[in-house]
């Protein structure tokens, strides 16, 4: 159990953010001067859409719409303007979409609001009243049914697929037999393991959207005439003693538990109910953590290998990406534990030096979840710094 | 549970994995009945083999194929970059 919002649609928040969300990237710096203004706000700065293909604008609407609807988001300024709106990122229609689930919204057109700096004091004004509004909601008890977490791991080394990941997997495990959801993602990183998940999958149309999403990325990497070593693993990996992509791969599964993959979801695309999901994603810590809480996961979860970092207080790869879902962070590795203490929030090294069993770790890491759901803070999320955030679009630009 | 200086995954495995920054001539029990000699210093985390590799077979971790031998080697050697190929999305092949 923990302590969460219970939002007009049922879902749980365990942040009580109101989001600024400017739907075209002309739009972007009404908005983040709004956000300057208002406190208890958080922004979405979006790409540019302009010279982007129809799916990759599709990808940027769901993503933008998806964070929108987040549990964690108590309600929503939409920004916009007719001026630039296309099919597929449509300010009004958004709103629309927003406002049908009962979560509070306010709409800002940039032109019918007289111009930029009029635009501003009535955003600021609609943000006042919707922070306002989202400081009347009382955290309840919440069951782990109406959690989502969404995990990636990164800096990976050997210790990740021995140590790290699998403690992630048992808590999945926990999670979603209790009727929670989870995510996974990162398909580069399932190359050389695909067969291991191809058989969780609940059927075969799962199964081929699984290996699909495979092949895929497989023949992009095979066409950029490169050894994948080049690219992925990453030097931090390799320097760590993870040798090739296969290997790397088969530590990372192991963060996804054992239960039955549902279904092989698009990036930023919401589950149609709960379990286990694969997110075909792309790994970047700046990209994945939007991706999860576009699709709702309520906590990301950061699990580092970290022996391939600097060995002095390392900057961690990512603060606060996933705009309104905290990032937490946590290791298998000892070493990583020592020397990123200020940032770690969860360390499953006792595994590594003997002292501990997955099962129990995975216990462990449960607790130490819900008391961050229950409204106590990530390490990184204390730290005042938002990283820029990546959508992942594959298309060319023109 | 005592720490283990070594660690083998599965039982199809044919390296083991450094709990420790282990160095050259240490004998790293790996089973009930194997110990292994280490011919050279091997990393925390790092790869060592427990048999003779032969070029071109399979390094076997996880009880999976993470690769293949570049050339032969020796038990106890380092097991890296420098002596073992993945097979996957490779674009230069």
């Amino acid at each position: 159990m923990f302590l969460g919002y219970k939002r007009p649609d049922g879902k749980a928040g365990i942040r009580n953010h109101v989001l600024i969300l400017p739907v075209h990237r002309m739009v972007n710096s009404v908005a983040m001067q709004v956000e300057k203004m208002v406190r208890g706000t958080k922004i979405s700065i979006t790409t540019g859409e302009v010279g982007r293909s129809s799916k990759d604008r599709e990808t940027i609407a769901r993503t933008l719409l998806g964070l929108a609807l987040n549990g964690n988001v108590a309600g929503v300024l939409v920004v916009g303007d007719n001026r630039y709106s296309c099919k597929e990122l449509n300010h009004e229609e958004m709103a629309e979409i927003i406002n049908s689930t009962g979560k509070p919204v306010e709409l800002l057109d940039i032109t019918e609001s007289g111009g930029y700096y009029n635009a501003i004091t009535s955003g600021a004004r609609k943000a006042h009243k919707l922070v306002l509004e989202a400081s009347y909601y009382r955290r309840e008890p919440c069951e782990l049914k109406d959690l989502t977490l969404g995990v990636k791991c990164g800096t990976s080394d050997p210790t990740s697929g021995v140590a790290g990941n699998p403690v992630v997997g048992k808590a999945f495990d926990l999670l979603v037999k209790a009727g929670g959801t989870a995510f996974f993602s990162e398909t580069t990183e399932i190359i050389g393991a695909e067969d291991k998940l191809a058989k969780r999958c609940v059927n075969e149309k799962v199964q081929e959207k699984l290996l699909a999403a495979v092949s895929q990325i497989e023949a992009k990497a095979k066409a950029t005439g490169e050894d994948i070593r080049n690219i992925n693993p990453i030097p931090e990996n390799i320097k760590a003693g993870i040798t090739t992509l296969e290997e790397k791969s088969l530590g990372a599964i192991t963060k996804s538990g054992s239960m039955p993959i549902r279904d092989v979801l698009k990036y930023g695309e919401r589950p149609p109910g709960q379990g286990l999901y694969f997110i075909d994603g792309w790994m970047s810590s700046l990209s994945l953590p939007l991706g999860m809480a576009a699709a709702g996961a309520n906590l990301f979860m950061y699990q580092l290998g970290g022996q391939g970092m600097p060995d002095l207080a390392p900057p961690m790869p990512a603060y606060s990406a996933g705009l309104i879902t905290p990032m937490m962070y946590l290791t298998g590795n000892p070493r990583t534990c020592l020397k990123a203490e200020e940032f770690v929030d969860f360390c499953s090294g006792d595994i590594m030096e003997g002292k501990s069993s997955i099962e129990e770790m995975a216990e462990k890491l449960m607790e130490s979840i819900l008391k961050l759901a229950s409204g106590t803070w990530t390490k990184t999320e204390i730290i005042n710094l938002q990283d820029p955030v990546e959508f992942y679009l594959q298309d060319p630009c023109f | 549970m005592c720490k283990k200086e070594g660690l083998v995954l599965h039982e199809k495995d044919n390296v083991g994995t450094a709990l420790n920054d282990l160095t050259a001539g240490s004998k790293i029990p790996v089973t009930k009945n194997q110990t292994i000699t280490l011919t050279e210093d091997i990393p925390y985390g790092f790869k060592f083999s427990l048999h003779d590799i032969a070029r071109g077979e399979a390094i076997i971790k996880y009880g999976e194929a993470i690769g293949q031998a570049k050339d032969s080697i020796k038990a106890g050697s380092l097991v890296h970059i420098h002596n073992t190929e993945g097979q996957r999305a490779r674009g230069d092949l």
